[in-house]
C-alpha cells in the first residue's frame, strides 16, 4: 500500500511515463469481489483499494459527488460519462488543508460508494491524513503562530530541538504553555449536503485551537522542520487578513462590471473558506479568467500585493488586468520589469514583476537593486504567482525566501510537469485548492469548444530518405518539421481559415529553423525569443486589429501568458517532443470563448469555432510524441480526429513546394544548414539572441534546436538600448542555469 | 447482423441444402411445414396460402401477372426461394408453359394443420406430478448460464486450459473452424474462433447448431432427423417439463448435447426424467434477420479510448479482453482501455475494426446508444487506421539476382524480368535485381541459355 513516509514512490517514477500505463500489469487490479450495496444503482462512486475512484457523470448526486472528489482526489481522466480519480498523499493532504476531517472523508465516500469502501483505502486515508493540515502557521497582527486544534501534536512539535529554540514561551512555570483560542469552522457547504442536520452542526460548531508563538526570525526554519523530509507536519499557512492592523490596507475593490462566473466564485470560496486567506493554487484552464480570480484575491485582502508572471507581455497584461477588474488607482500600481521600473505610491500597492527580476542572482543596476530591497522589506499581504506550472523549484523557493508573504496564491492551467515535480509546489505554495473541469466549462460556454485535429502529413520520399540517415540524426527534427507536405497542408490550412472563415490564426513552431522558413516563405509575421518587447507588442496589435494581419508564427515564447483573445485556429507544426504541458497550454491559448453564448452551446450554429491543428510527419517520431503530448487534453475529455487528407490531391501548384525541384532545394537548404541549425543570420543584430545561440552550439542535443528554450520563464532584455545594468543581467548560458528542465530533455 | 465471414443466413438454408429425398421426408412433419412457412419471405408465404386448396397447377405467366410491375423482383425472389425449399414443384404443361405447384407432402400436412390444428408428438407433463419447476426467470438465467459457460471454455481452451464437461460431440463442433489442434500447445482459437466471439447470441448459436447438424453423419445421425427435431424443439414451450421416455434414444443424447448449451435443462424425478426448454430452443426457428429484440448493451466508450462495461460476466470480461486492456474489474463494472498493443494483438488473432466497431455499436450502453455516433467518431477512425497502418506493407515472394558478369548481362536480364512483368527492383550501379517468384523459373531458365 501507498503510504505517506514513503515519499520515494511518487518521486521515484519515472518522469516520462505516464502514471497509468502498465499499472494494470503490476498490481492486482480485481476489484470484483468487494461487497455492491444493494441501493448500488443510486449511488454514484466505485472505490478500488488503490486508490482508484470511478464516478458515473450521470448520476443524480454526480455534482455533490465532483466537488467532493475534486476536494480530495486528484482527476485522472474526465471524458464525459465516467470520470477517474486518484487518491494520493498529496491529495488528501490538500483535502485536509482546505478543511476536511478524516471522518468526514471517509463517511462521505463510504455514502457516495455503490460497494463497502475497501479497508485498504480506509487506512490509507487514515495515514495520509494523520498528520498533514493538522499544524498551521498563522500571522496574526505580525506575530507569528504554530496553531493545531491537536494538543498533542503541538507539544510534540514544541518539544522538538529546532523549533524549541524558536519558541517564545509565555508561561515559563509548567503547563503545556499553549494558547487557547477559537476559530470558527468552514463557511461553506460542500460535502455538507451529504451530512446528516447532526454532522452539519458539529462541522460549524467552533473549534477550540491550540497555539504557540515563535520567533518572527526564525520562521523559515520552522517551516523547514515541519516539511515531511524532517517532522512530516507541514504546516498550513493562514493568513487572518481582517485583523492584521499592522500592514496598512490598499484601497481597492471589484469594480461592478466584474462578475465572477461560478467556478471562479467557487475557486475564491475555497481559499477563504474560514473567514482567513489560505496558501494553495488553483487550477483553471486557459481562457476561464484566472486573472479574475487572481484580481478578486487581491481585493478581498486588500493589503500590498505582489504579482509574479512569467515574461514582460504578460506583466503588463496583469497590470491591465488589475485597472479592468478593481478600482485600483494608476499610482497605486505598477511594473517593474527590465523596460520598466515604476515605483507605487502610498504605502500599500501592487507590484507586477516577473520572476526573474526577483531571483535574479547577478549584479542588478542601482536602480533595481533598490526596488528589489523595497521588495525584500515589505511584508505582501498577497504574492500571486502566475503560471506556477513553468517555474523551477528553486527559482520558487529563492522569490519565496526573498519576499515575505502571508498568503500565496499560485494560478495555472495545467499541473502536469513531465518531471512530476509538482510536490514541491505542494509545500513550496501550498495544496492545490480548487481544479474545474475543462468540459464543463466548454458545456457551461464559458470557454471555446475547440475541435482538435491531428494532420497525418506522408514525408516525402527525399525527405524520408535523409530522416533515415544515420548522419543526419541531429536534424531528424529540422527533416521532418520541414517536410514539403507538411508545409503544404499548413499553408492550405492558413489559406483556408483566412479566406474561409476570416479566423485568427497562430501557428506554433518549437524549431527556429522552420519557424523562419514557415514565416518568410509565406510572408507572416513571427515573433520568438529574440524579438523585442517594443516589436512584440506591435505584432501582437496589428494581429488584435489589422484586417491585413490574421496569421502570426509564435515560437515557444507564445505558449504562455501572451494573452491573443482575437486568435481562434493554432495550427502547430513543431513541438517540445511529447510535453503534455505545453500541449494544453499552446490550446489555452484560444479557449477563450467568442461570439454569443447561444451560438457556442451545443447544437448552436458555431458550436465549434476554435480550431487546433497538429500537423505531424507520418512514420516519425513526431508521430510517437504526438499521441504522448495529447494525453493530458484527452483526459481532460477532448478527442483528436485525424485528418489524411491534406492538402486536397487537387491543390496543386497552388501551394508552396508543389514540383519536385522546389522540395529538393528545400531539402538542400535544411542539409546544408548544418548542425547549428538555429543560425539566424537574419537577426545578427540581436545580442541576447546570439548569446543564446553561442550556448546552445556547444551542445547539439536536438531539443537545443528548439526556439527560445527557457524563454518560458526567463526574461531577457532584448532590446537594442542597453543601459550597462541591465546588460550585466544578461545570463552567461542559459542552459547551464535549468537544471531541472535539462533533466526532461534527456 | 455482424458482418463476418463464417455466418450463415438462417436454419432454412441449411434446410434448403439438404437432398429432394430428406427434404421430401421432413415435409412429412407437421411442425417442419409451419416452420418452413413462418420462415418464408411475405410474398411466398401468400402464394403458398393461395395455392393451398389448390391441385391444378398454376402457370408461371399467371402468377406473374398477380404482382405490379415494381414487384417483380419480389416475386422472383419467391418463386426462386419456393423451388429451392422444394415447396413448388415445376414442370410443363402441354402448351410447353411452366407451371408450378405445391409440395403434395408439405400441401397435406399444411391443409391437415390449418383445419385441424397440431399436436405435438409429447404432451407437457402435469405439473402437480411431485415437479418443481423453474420459474421462467430462473429458466433464463440457467440457459444465459449454460451459454456462457459454454463460450468461456472455448476462449479457456483457446488459452491452452481443458475443456471440462464438454461432450466429445461438442468438442468435435469447436474443432470444426473455432479451434485449431496443434501438437504441442494444444487447441487455439482460430480467426473465425475469435470473430464468432464478437457475434450476437442468436448467429453464435445458429453457428453451433448448424456446425453440429453438419457433422451429424459422423456421429451416425441422420442429418434430416436432426433439423426435424430441432424444429420440432422449437415449438415446444419454455418453462414446460417433457418427459424423456417420449423421444428416441438418438434424441436423448442429442438432448444431452443441447443441455451443454443450455437450449434444454435436464431434471430427474423419482421415476421420471424430463427435459424444459428454454428460451434459447425456442428462439431456434426464428429467423436471424427477426432478431431485432436485442439485449441491452452494456459498454460504454469514452473518446480517450476508455472503455467502461456494466457486466459482471466473466465471458463479457473475457471477450473485452480480446482487443482491449483490462485496468480494473469491479462487481459490476469493468474498466478497459483500447490500445494500440490491445488492437494489434486482436488483428494478429485476425479481428477486423470493422468487428470490433459493430461489436461495440451492437453493444451500445443505453446511454449512449442514442447518441450520434454511439462510439466517438475519432476511436472509430483510430481503430480503423492502426488497422490500415498494419497492412501499409504488402509482401510479396521474390528472389535476388547478382554478381552479372557484365552491364550488358545485367541489362537484358532487366529487360526480359520487365518483359515478363516480373521486375520488382534493380541497382544498376551495383547490377543487383529482384524478380517476382513467379518468373524465377522462366528467369533462371533464360540466364543458363545467356551463359552457355
Amino acid at each position: 500500500m501507498k503510504n505517506i513516509q514513503n515519499e520515494e514512490y511518487y518521486l521515484g517514477d519515472d518522469p516520462d511515463e505516464d502514471s497509468r500505463d502498465g499499472e494494470g500489469e503490476k498490481m492486482n487490479t480485481d476489484f470484483s469481489k468487494l461487497e455492491l450495496k444493494p441501493d448500488h444503482a443510486n449511488r454514484p462512486l466505485w472505490a478500488c483499494a488503490d486508490g482508484r475512484i470511478f464516478l458515473e457523470t450521470f448520476s443524480p448526486l454526480y455534482k455533490q459527488a465532483y466537488d467532493f472528489l475534486i476536494a480530495i482526489a486528484e482527476p485522472v481522466c474526465r471524458p464525459e460519462s465516467m470520470h477517474e480519480y486518484n487518491l494520493t498523499p498529496h491529495s488528501l493532504y490538500a483535502a485536509v488543508s482546505v478543511g476536511l476531517e478524516t471522518e468526514t472523508i471517509i463517511s462521505v465516500l463510504n455514502k457516495l460508494s455503490k460497494t463497502k469502501l475497501p479497508k485498504d483505502m480506509i487506512d490509507f486515508i487514515n495515514a495520509s491524513t494523520a498528520n498533514y493540515g493538522k499544524v498551521k502557521l498563522v500571522l496574526k497582527k505580525n506575530r507569528y503562530f504554530i496553531e493545531s486544534p491537536f494538543p498533542e501534536v503541538l507539544k510534540k512539535l514544541g518539544n522538538d530541538v529546532v523549533i524549541s529554540k524558536a519558541r517564545f514561551y509565555s508561561d515559563p512555570y509548567g503547563g503545556d504553555g499553549f494558547t487557547v483560542g477559537k476559530t470558527s469552522g468552514e463557511l461553506e457547504a460542500g460535502p455538507g449536503e451529504l451530512l446528516n442536520a447532526a454532522e452539519l452542526a458539529a462541522a460549524a460548531e467552533e473549534k477550540e485551537t491550540h497555539s504557540f508563538e515563535i520567533d518572527p526570525a526564525l520562521v523559515e526554519t520552522v517551516k523547514q522542520r515541519c516539511l515531511p523530509s524532517e517532522l512530516n507536519y507541514p504546516m498550513l499557512e493562514e493568513y487572518d487578513f481582517r485583523n492584521d492592523n499592522v500592514n496598512p490596507d490598499l484601497d481597492m475593490e471589484l469594480k461592478p462590471h466584474a462578475q465572477p462566473r461560478p467556478y471562479q466564485e467557487k475557486s475564491l470560496s475555497k481559499m477563504f473558506g474560514n473567514g482567513r486567506a489560505r496558501s494553495g493554487i488553483i487550477v483553471l484552464p486557459c481562457g476561464a479568467g484566472k486573472s479574475l480570480v487572481g484580481v478578486s484575491a487581491a481585493a478581498r485582502i486588500k493589503k500590498s500585493c505582489l504579482c509574479l508572471a512569467t515574461n514582460a507581455v504578460s506583466v503588463d497584461q496583469w497590470a491591465f488586468q488589475f485597472k479592468l477588474w478593481s478600482t485600483i488607482r494608476d499610482d497605486q500600481i505598477c511594473r517593474f520589469t527590465s523596460d520598466s521600473k515604476e515605483r507605487f505610491r502610498g504605502n500599500a500597492g501592487v507590484v507586477v514583476t516577473t520572476y526573474n527580476m526577483v531571483a535574479f542572482g547577478g549584479k542588478r543596476s542601482e536602480e533595481s537593486e533598490k526596488i528589489i530591497e523595497e521588495m525584500r522589506n515589505r511584508e505582501w499581504g498577497l504574492l500571486l504567482m502566475d503560471e506556477v506550472h513553468v517555474v523551477p523549484a528553486q527559482m520558487f523557493r529563492k522569490v519565496i525566501s526573498i519576499t515575505k508573504s502571508h498568503c500565496k496564491l499560485g494560478l495555472t492551467a495545467t499541473l502536469v510537469r513531465e518531471d512530476e515535480k509538482i510536490t514541491d509546489l505542494n509545500f513550496l505554495i501550498g495544496p492545490k485548492l480548487y481544479e474545474a473541469n475543462w468540459l464543463d466549462l466548454v458545456k457551461g460556454g464559458f470557454i471555446a469548444n475547440v475541435q482538435c485535429a491531428e494532420v497525418w502529413c506522408p514525408m516525402t520520399k527525399e525527405f524520408f530518405a535523409e530522416y533515415l540517415k544515420k548522419e543526419n540524426s541531429k536534424k531528424k527534427q529540422a527533416l521532418y518539421v520541414m517536410n514539403p507536405n507538411k508545409f503544404r497542408a499548413c499553408e492550405f490550412l492558413i489559406r483556408f481559415h483566412e479566406q474561409q472563415r476570416g479566423d485568427k490564426i497562430i501557428v506554433f513552431a518549437d524549431n527556429l529553423f522552420a519557424l523562419t522558413e514557415y514565416a518568410m516563405k509565406l510572408r507572416k509575421p513571427m515573433i520568438y525569443g529574440a524579438t523585442s518587447h517594443i516589436e512584440r507588442t506591435k505584432i501582437l496589435e496589428a494581429f488584435k486589429t489589422s484586417k491585413d494581419v490574421n496569421t502570426v508564427f509564435l515560437s515557444k515564447v507564445g505558449d504562455n501568458s501572451i494573452d491573443i483573445p482575437e486568435a481562434n485556429v493554432i495550427i502547430q507544426i513543431s513541438s517540445h517532443a511529447g510535453s503534455r504541458r505545453q500541449e494544453a497550454q499552446r490550446l489555452g491559448r484560444i479557449l477563450r470563448a467568442k461570439g454569443k453564448i447561444e451560438d457556442r452551446m451545443a447544437g448552436g450554429k458555431e458550436e465549434y469555432n476554435a480550431f487546433f491543428y497538429s500537423l505531424v510527419s507520418t512514420d516519425t517520431q513526431e508521430m510517437y510524441y504526438s499521441t504522448k503530448r495529447q494525453q493530458f487534453l484527452i483526459d481532460q475529455g477532448y478527442s483528436f480526429k485525424v485528418i489524411t487528407s491534406l492538402p486536397p490531391a487537387d491543390a496543386g501548384s497552388s501551394l508552396s513546394y508543389h514540383s519536385q525541384e522546389e522540395q529538393l532545394s528545400l531539402l538542400a537548404k535544411v542539409l546544408n544548414a548544418g548542425d547549428d541549425l538555429v543560425g539566424l543570420e537574419q537577426l545578427e543584430e540581436d545580442t541576447d539572441g546570439m548569446a543564446l545561440q553561442a550556448a546552445r552550439r556547444r551542445k547539439g542535443l536536438m531539443s537545443e534546436m528548439s526556439g527560445a528554450k527557457g524563454f518560458v520563464y526567463q526574461e531577457f532584455n532584448s532590446g537594442r538600448h542597453k543601459s550597462s545594468g541591465q546588460q550585466s543581467r544578461k545570463p552567461k548560458d542559459p542552459t547551464k542555469r535549468h537544471q531541472l528542465f535539462k533533466k526532461r530533455f534527456v | 447482423m455482424p458482418q463476418v465471414k463464417i455466418i450463415a443466413k438462417n436454419f432454412m438454408d441449411m434446410v434448403a441444402s439438404l437432398t429432394a429425398i430428406k427434404l421430401d421426408k421432413l415435409y412429412n412433419n407437421v411442425f417442419i411445414c409451419e416452420a418452413i412457412l413462418r420462415s418464408l419471405p411475405p410474398l411466398a408465404k401468400k402464394y403458398v396460402l393461395q395455392l393451398l386448396f389448390t391441385d391444378a397447377p398454376v402457370t408461371a405467366k399467371m402468377m406473374k401477372e398477380w404482382v405490379l410491375p415494381d414487384g417483380e423482383s419480389k416475386h422472383g425472389v419467391a418463386i426462386d426461394r419456393l423451388i429451392q425449399l422444394r415447396i413448388f414443384n415445376e414442370s410443363v404443361d402441354r402448351k410447353k408453359e411452366t407451371c408450378y405447384s405445391l409440395n403434395p407432402t408439405f400441401q397435406k400436412n399444411l391443409q391437415k394443420h390449418i383445419i385441424s390444428g397440431g399436436v405435438l408428438p409429447r404432451e407437457p407433463m402435469n405439473s402437480n406430478n411431485a415437479i418443481k419447476l423453474p420459474s421462467l426467470q430462473e429458466l433464463e438465467t440457467y440457459a444465459l448460464h449454460q451459454w456462457e459457460c459454454f463460450l468461456l471454455q472455448l476462449i479457456n481452451s483457446g488459452q491452452g486450459e481443458k475443456l471440462t464437461g464438454i461432450s466429445s460431440s461438442m468438442m468435435k463442433v469447436f474443432q470444426r473452424g473455432l479451434l485449431s489442434q496443434r501438437d504441442r500447445d494444444g487447441p487455439r482459437l482460430t480467426e473465425s474462433g475469435f470473430q464468432f466471439l464478437l457475434m450476437d447470441t442468436n448467429a453464435q448459436l445458429w453457428y453451433i447448431i448448424r456446425e453440429y447438424i453438419s457433422n451429424a453423419e459422423e456421429r451416425d445421425v441422420d442429418p434430416a432427423d436432426l433439423i426435424s427435431f430441432l424444429l420440432e424443439l422449437s415449438f415446444h414451450v419454455t418453462g414446460e417439463a417433457y418427459n424423456l421416455n417420449t423421444l428416441t434414444d438418438v434424441q436423448r443424447t442429442t438432448l444431452k448435447d443441447l443441455a451443454d448449451l443450455g437450449l434444454v435443462k435436464l431434471q430427474q424425478g423419482r421415476k421420471d426424467s424430463w427435459f424444459i426448454p428454454t428460451k434459447l430452443a425456442t428462439n431456434l426457428s426464428v429467423s436471424l434477420a427477426d432478431s431485432s429484440v436485442r439485449k441491452e448493451g452494456y459498454v460504454m466508450m469514452e473518446t480517450n479510448f476508455r472503455m467502461y462495461a456494466y457486466s459482471t460476466s466473466k465471458l463479457q470480461c473475457e471477450i473485452l479482453r480480446l482487443f482491449a486492456r483490462i485496468e480494473y474489474q469491479l462487481p459490476n463494472l469493468i474498466a478497459c482501455a483500447i490500445t494500440k498493443e490491445s488492437l494489434y494483438n486482436a488483428f494478429d488473432n485476425g479481428i477486423t475494426s470493422d468487428q470490433i466497431i459493430t461489436f461495440l455499436q451492437q453493444n451500445s450502453h443505453p446511454r449512449c446508444a442514442d447518441r450520434v455516433p454511439s462510439i466517438p467518431e475519432n476511436v472509430t477512425d483510430q481503430i480503423r487506421l492502426w488497422e490500415s497502418d498494419l497492412k501499409r506493407i504488402e509482401m510479396t515472394q521474390a528472389h535476388f539476382y547478382d554478381e552479372f558478369p557484365s552491364k550488358d548481362v545485367f541489362e537484358a536480364a532487366c529487360d526480359f524480368a520487365r518483359q515478363w512483368g516480373g521486375l520488382l527492383w534493380e541497382d544498376s550501379k551495383r547490377m543487383r535485381l529482384v524478380v517476382k517468384s513467379e518468373v524465377h523459373n522462366q528467369m533462371r531458365e533464360y540466364l543458363h541459355t545467356q551463359s552457355k
